[in-house]
């Protein structure tokens, strides 16, 4: 939505980067298209050594991309170096000088811009605030914690007002408590200071809560990029919808199918609408894999609903229980379903059938 | 120390025989001897420079018989104008050495660590090792024939020689700890000081040196340690009345040896001892 009113912030064409050469190359980013707009909190989200860093960095500037275009506020910046770009960077390991104090360190990149003394210390002192890091401004970097080297990282990256900010894995190193705290600081950051993030995480439950857009990759490509809504619940790949929250996958057979939308014939012969997305066109009689979620299913008495299937256990996670079945057929199926008290638990080796929710199915690629 | 390692000497076998025979890990503390080894090694290590020391104050003009205590050759050496002379010689010419030689090595273990690796590499740095793997004999005897031939040619004989070949000996001593301390400074550090809009210079200037500083003063007063005990290059290198500490101790001990030499020499050790103590202080505190 965002990316439609704003302006492009970073552009991205037919982006790759081969890393050695001959025999030994290896292509750790392949035709990377990508448009991030202005005051967006954009994340890559993929497993690891799927490239994520290395795309970082060639926005950054440390690597220069093998072959394609990369433009940040409509300057083309391939072959200008990190210190040429209006771009600066949170490391993974956060990367404090250890020699200067937190405050020399937040007010590094201004010294370096040949700002002056007046303005450097006001900015200092501003960042400090923003980061509740003032009392410490004196310390190094060894003697504050892990969570509050984060801070200083973060001031001194935000300190120089750069037009992007690139986060690599900021918070992979942070406790779970401490971690959430920081997820809705740098949501708040991001909000009161209007710069364009890029996010880079692992954690899929991460990415869909502090995310604008969301791009996943995969093995050096971006699969889909979308919001989180559109990612989790219309994903166009198979890999994008595993790596996304629960997910139950079918083999079903195309009955009939027009435009976006298909009828598909399920285990057991009903038929239900299912979504398809861009470029996917199967005709009449085709196999394909569809999607559904685990909350979008409903336990209903035998004989109702769309699917017949057995129940095996019940997993209770608190707010929520999860209860595994086998379909009809034998294919397991994850159905998930709130804890309102108002239900029994289904008894293990009972039939039930299923309902699913109207938009419920989704068709993915392989 | 003769005592922790008696313990683990064989007399006491048959009471650590159960969980040795276990604990089928290999200890060198439990081979036959290893007690009397350690004590001789320590021995042979240490007996002679204590007896040196104890000499030094010694007030018969003897090695042998110990006469009372006495200051009289700390005396002597200081009041010796040959001592003072060669002593100054000695200390400036390492300052210079080591000086020119960690400035070099400086540069030279940033071009080794901080580029892309590029073909030669290996020999770059066994070029700049040299000292550590020719012969010093070798390299005295190279150094006096071209030093000959640059003398005959230009009738130069000053100091310049005996500075030129002590800093080249002194170069891969102060590379060593200089590159050691490049090799595990974390280069995202120097990144983040491109990122936050340093050129390559200011990088350099205000992150990557002052790291790196306690591995150039690691590096200087290793050099500075190795040019003050150089004997062997500077008796094949030096002109006449070019004398430095160890050549005239050398000399000295030739004709008559009085304790005036061991207090020399003590001293000679008590710098020693503190520069080296420095060292280790320098290298374990922030290594
Ligand atoms: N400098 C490099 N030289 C060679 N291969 C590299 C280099 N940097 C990264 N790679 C490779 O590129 C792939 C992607 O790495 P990276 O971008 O760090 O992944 P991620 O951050 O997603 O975990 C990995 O297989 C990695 O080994
Ligand atoms: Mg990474």
């Amino acid at each position: 939505m965002k990316d439609t009113r704003n302006s492009p912030e970073i552009e991205i064409a037919g982006l790759s980067k081969v890393f050695g050469a001959g025999a030994s190359a290896f292509t750790a980013l392949s035709d990377i298209d990508l448009t991030i707009a202005q005051g967006e909190f954009f994340t890559l989200l993929g497993p690891s050594g799927c490239g994520k860093t290395t795309l970082l960095r060639v926005i950054a500037g440390f690597e220069q991309p093998s072959d394609g275009s990369l433009r940040i506020n409509a300057q083309e910046v391939a072959g200008k170096g990190p210190n040429a770009r209006p771009v600066n960077t949170v490391f993974q390991n956060y990367a404090l000088f250890p020699h200067m104090s937190v405050a020399q360190n937040i007010g590094f990149g201004l010294k370096m811009l040949g700002r002056a003394r007046s303005e450097i210390d006001a900015t200092v002192d501003e960042m400090l605030a923003l980061v509740q890091m003032a009392h410490l401004a004196d310390r190094k970097p060894a003697e504050i914690s892990g969570g509050q080297q984060q801070r200083v990282a973060l001031a001194r990256a935000l300190a120089p007002r750069p037009r992007v900010l690139l986060l690599d894995e900021p918070l992979s190193a942070l406790d779970l408590k401490l971690r959430k705290g920081m997820q809705s600081e740098l949501k708040r950051l991001q909000g009161e200071t209007g710069i364009t993030f890029v996010f880079v995480t692992h954690d899929q439950e991460e990415a869909l809560t502090m995310s604008d857009r969301i791009a996943v990759m995969s093995e050096g490509r971006i699969l889909q990029t979308g919001t989180p809504h559109e990612i989790y619940h219309r994903p166009r790949e198979r890999f994008v919808a595993d790596f996304i929250g629960d997910t139950n996958f079918l083999e079903v057979e195309v009955a009939e199918a027009d435009g976006a939308a298909a009828q598909v014939k399920l285990p057991g012969g009903a038929l239900h609408s299912a979504r398809l997305p861009g470029g996917l066109r199967p005709g009449a009689g085709a196999r394909v894999t569809v999607v559904i979620r685990p909350e979008q299913a409903q336990l209903v008495a035998p004989g109702q609903g769309v699917l017949a299937a057995t129940v095996e256990k019940s997993v209770f996670f608190g707010t929520d229980t999860h209860v595994h079945l086998h379909l009809e057929g034998g294919a397991p199926f994850i159905l998930r379903r709130q804890n309102t008290g108002a239900m029994p638990e289904p008894d293990p080796g009972s039939a039930v059938g299923l309902a699913l929710a109207e938009g419920a199915l989704q068709v993915v690629g392989d | 120390m003769a005592e922790a390692t008696g313990r683990y000497a064989p007399a006491d076998r048959t009471t650590v025989a159960k969980p040795r025979r276990r604990a089928r890990n290999f200890d060198v503390r439990h081979l036959p001897g290893f007690g009397a080894v350690a004590i001789f090694t320590f021995f042979m290590l240490y007996a002679p420079i204590l007896i040196l020391v104890v000499f030094s104050f010694n007030a018969a003009p003897s090695q042998a018989q110990w006469g009372g205590f006495s200051l009289q050759w700390y005396e002597a050496a200081f009041n010796n104008r040959q001592v003072r002379e060669v002593s100054i010689r000695s200390l400036w010419l390492a300052l210079v050495a080591s000086g020119i030689a960690t400035t070099v090595a400086t540069l030279a273990a940033l071009g080794t660590t901080r580029v892309r690796r590029f073909p030669g590499q290996t020999m770059i740095y066994a070029l700049i090792n040299q000292p550590l793997m020719v012969p010093e004999i070798v390299t005295g005897v190279a150094l006096l024939i071209f030093f000959a031939a640059i003398k005959v040619q230009t009738g130069y004989t000053g100091m310049g020689y005996l500075v030129a070949a002590h800093t080249a000996f002194c170069i891969p001593f102060a590379y060593l700890p200089i590159r050691a301390r490049l090799e595990t400074m974390d280069i995202t550090l120097e990144r983040a000081a491109a990122d936050l809009y340093a050129s390559p210079f200011q990088a350099f200037r205000h992150v990557t040196l002052p790291l790196l500083v306690p591995g150039i003063v690691a590096g200087f007063m290793l050099g500075f340690v190795i040019s003050l005990d150089a004997v062997v290059i500077t008796e094949f290198v030096k002109s006449a009345g070019q004398d430095t500490l160890p050549t005239y101790m050398l000399g000295q001990l030739r004709r008559n040896i009085t304790p005036e030499m061991n207090a020399i020499a003590t001293l000679f050790l008590a710098l020693s001892l503190c520069i080296v103590t420095a060292f280790f202080l320098l290298t374990r505190k922030r290594g």
